[in-house]
């Protein structure tokens, strides 16, 4: 349901491009603005709105004892789901979530867990009969570009501000949920040869390609994607995961600094 | 309910006493007029509300902008920023073409400066290119703004506009559905578009042009 | 709804006449109105009622998907009321439940009688309410922040609709029960009017008399009215701040 851009727009954008320059004024590797408010919502555990450009993201964290996988008896559960509501963009369509949404839970779930940020064998109850479990809850309020790299903030936000409801189930005392890791996605696209950071939703309408890297406090990746139709070459990526890195970090400083 | 210069009302605000000084943006119920929408009342002859948000809804004789977004046997679908799409049957095209070969002339993209035909009553709209002064796009840029701006950018009797035209060294289009195109050097536009913007976000406003024509003078003496 | 381990038996619901939160039989809760919160939504509005945190957003009118809803002579009205998986006290699954497709659909009822859908033949105007956070009294907070986003999206209609609900809690008549006073409650009644008092949401469950249940009807108009003042003062609020920016001339945004 959305609209055909027009080729005029595409032209603009395109010769922009080759100047060097974004319609917004940002460089290439340039992060719009971002805020984050956290513990906004209180009957969660846990929770975070993101500003990033104009696009809002919120995240909750629920957690409540629950039966651990059969394969991983002494393990919490972390469970991730996105809700792109169609109050969020005119090209978001109510229903279950389709290959989009999916795919953004997924990413936003690698990296909690490639990342380690949460330790799950500290989650155990009791082995074999009861862990914890985490439901990390993202919901996309306003999609102007990006809302991937929006909810993986959010995701960590809300984690570093959940408090373990122990109380509630008779299991102790309520404890701040331990949080080691702060994992990051950073997304580029592709355009022509022409790569960018932090896409806008015009730039991410013309874009072919996109390269998600997702990496942990210390530099190191933790999880990647690409996706859309197109080709990335070799140097490219290498070039994409150079800034990634950089971007990261710049971002977690920032993050902790808000 | 007396004078009421340019107050902002919403829906259901009671305007007047007198059916007979219903005007647009507003109904008569009970022999009263309320407002329809939530905009700007104008006390004149008539009571109308002008609107501060909403779709534009298309009328014959409208010159606008359009963008193609299908073709098939014999029509483009046009895009018109409206919830409505346009067609523009080949025969409306001001050159005899064949079906095969419409989309060498508007392809999937394009955009165009067109007029609304006719509209039904069921919003069936038709649109024309029958006109020296309509056609494709191939140069400049297209801004969107809300159609309710569109009325205060033109200004009265163009005042606006032919100031701008000049201030601004571009050639400029407006379309009634929100669309504007502008045309001319690089810089030129990028301050056209910086100025649109700027009369849309204070529209409703007094003293506008006034303020307009002390921006561009400060923007263009600051070497811009 | 989890269940709290609460007696009824040990809550005394009034204290020297003041509810449990410090309120009056006829307040409701604070209320706080944001107009505009949403950038891609046509129209949009984020509502506070008591820990009630509710957006709204409307899209139209626009072109119908699939083609075969539409209808020749005017526009059709869809509501979404939906809520978000952390918004209760136990995590819910996402997506409809039967509850949100009956809000849904009362919603949308107590919407449509005020906008002018003969305007927009063979389109549609869609209402989305996401409960961000519940605290009972989700409807009718997400009803007053649709009302206010249709507004904002320039829907014509012939007026607002405010809503809020009575209830009857320790046999006494209440406004705008509270999560504790609505579970261990002896009446709910969610009702949505337009200014003017024409009635185009009622619901109850529970036990009234009748003489209650005109003191509950007397109790909610007052209330509805209350709260349409604070509607309309965040629409008309919203512009008239937008003048005081002024003259700040160099402030355009690029976009």
């Amino acid at each position: 349901m959305t609209n055909v851009i027009s080729e005029l727009k595409k032209d603009y954008l395109y010769n922009l491009f080759l100047k060097g320059e974004r319609a917004d004024g940002r460089t290439f590797d340039q992060y719009r603005d971002f805020s984050v408010e956290r513990n906004l919502i209180s009957k969660a555990e846990g929770s975070a709105l993101v500003k990033l450009g104009s696009s809002q993201v919120l995240v909750g964290v629920k957690m409540q004892p629950g039966e651990p996988f059969p394969d991983t008896p002494n393990k919490g559960v972390i469970i991730t789901n996105a809700e792109l509501v169609p109050l969020a963009s005119p090209a978001f369509e109510p229903g279950p979530p389709n290959e989009t949404g999916i795919e953004l839970a997924r990413l936003v779930d690698r990296g909690v867990r490639e990342s380690k940020a949460i330790d799950l064998e500290a989650l155990c109850i009791t082995p074999g009969k009861q862990v914890w479990i985490i439901f990390i809850d993202v919901h996309i309020l306003d999609d102007c570009g990006n809302i991937l790299d929006a909810s993986s903030i959010g995701a960590i936000a809300a984690l570093l501000t959940t408090k373990v409801p122990a109380s509630k189930f008779g299991l102790g005392e309520d404890y701040p949920l331990p949080v080691k890791d702060i994992p990051l996605a950073t997304t580029a696209i592709e355009f022509g040869d022409v790569i960018m950071f932090d896409p806008d939703s015009d730039e991410e309408s013309i874009a072919n390609t996109k390269l998600t890297v997702i990496t942990k406090a210390d530099g190191s990746i933790c999880g990647m994607q690409k996706s859309g139709t197109g080709v990335l070459k070799e140097e490219q990526i290498y070039r994409i995961v150079d800034i990634a890195c950089e971007k990261a970090k710049e971002i977690r400083e920032k993050f902790l600094e808000e | 309910m007396d004078r009421m210069d340019r107050k902002v009302v919403i829906p259901g605000d009671l305007l007047s006493e007198e059916a007979k000084r219903s005007g647009e943006g507003t109904f008569v119920k009970d022999g009263k007029v309320y407002s329809l929408l939530y905009g700007l009342a104008n006390d004149r002859d008539r009571i109308n509300v002008i609107p501060l948000a909403g779709k534009y809804v298309p009328a014959p004789g409208d010159n606008i902008i359009g963008i193609v977004k299908d073709i098939t046997f014999s029509n483009w679908i046009i895009d018109i920023n409206s919830p409505y799409d346009g067609l523009l049957h080949i025969s409306e095209f001001p050159k005899r073409i064949d079906s095969d070969e419409m989309s060498k002339y508007l392809s999937l993209g394009s955009s165009t400066m067109i007029r609304i035909k006719d509209v039904d009553s069921t919003m069936k709209v038709e649109l024309t290119l029958n006109d020296r002064k309509l056609g494709l796009l191939k140069t400049g840029r297209i801004v969107e703004i809300n159609h309710t701006r569109v009325p205060r950018l033109i200004g009265k009797g163009g005042s606006m506009i032919s100031m701008l035209k000049k201030e601004l060294n571009c050639n400029i289009f407006v379309g009634q559905n929100g669309r504007i195109w502008i045309n001319g050097g690089a810089e030129d536009m990028d301050l056209a578009l910086k100025t649109i913007l700027l009369i849309e976000k204070e529209a409703h406003t007094s003293g506008l042009t006034d303020r307009i024509v002390d921006f561009l003078k400060k923007e263009k003496g600051a070497g811009n | 709804m989890k269940m709290i381990a609460m007696d009824e038996s040990n809550i005394s619901f009034f204290k020297e006449g003041l509810r449990l939160d410090g309120r009056r039989a006829d307040e409701f809760r604070p209320l706080k109105i944001e107009v505009g919160v949403l950038a891609r939504a046509d129209g949009s509005c984020y509502v506070e009622m008591g820990g009630n945190k509710v957006i709204a957003a409307v899209y139209g009118p626009r072109e119908v998907h699939p083609r075969h809803l539409q209808e020749v002579n005017r526009a059709i009205v869809r509501c979404r009321y939906n809520m978000a998986s952390f918004s209760v006290e136990e995590r819910k699954r996402p997506g409809p439940d039967r509850r949100s497709h009956e809000l849904s659909k009362v919603s949308r009822e107590a919407l449509e009688p005020v906008i002018f859908t003969s305007y927009f033949p063979r389109s549609v105007i869609d209402v989305f309410v996401e409960v961000l956070q519940a605290d009972a009294g989700t409807r009718t907070a997400g009803i007053n922040a649709a009302s206010v986003a249709l507004a904002d999206a320039g829907i014509p209609m012939k007026s607002m609709i405010s809503a809020c609900a009575a209830g009857k809690v320790a046999d006494t008549i209440v406004l705008d029960p509270m999560k504790e006073e609505d579970n261990f409650g002896q009446a709910d009644m969610p009702i949505a009017m337009t200014p003017t008092g024409e009635i185009t949401l009622l619901q109850m469950d529970g036990h009234l008399t009748t003489d209650e249940f005109h003191q509950a009807m007397a109790m909610a108009r007052k209330g509805c009215r209350d709260i349409y003042e604070i509607q309309r003062n965040s629409l008309i609020e919203r512009y008239n701040q937008l003048g005081a920016e002024l003259p700040v001339v160099q402030e355009a945004e690029v976009v």
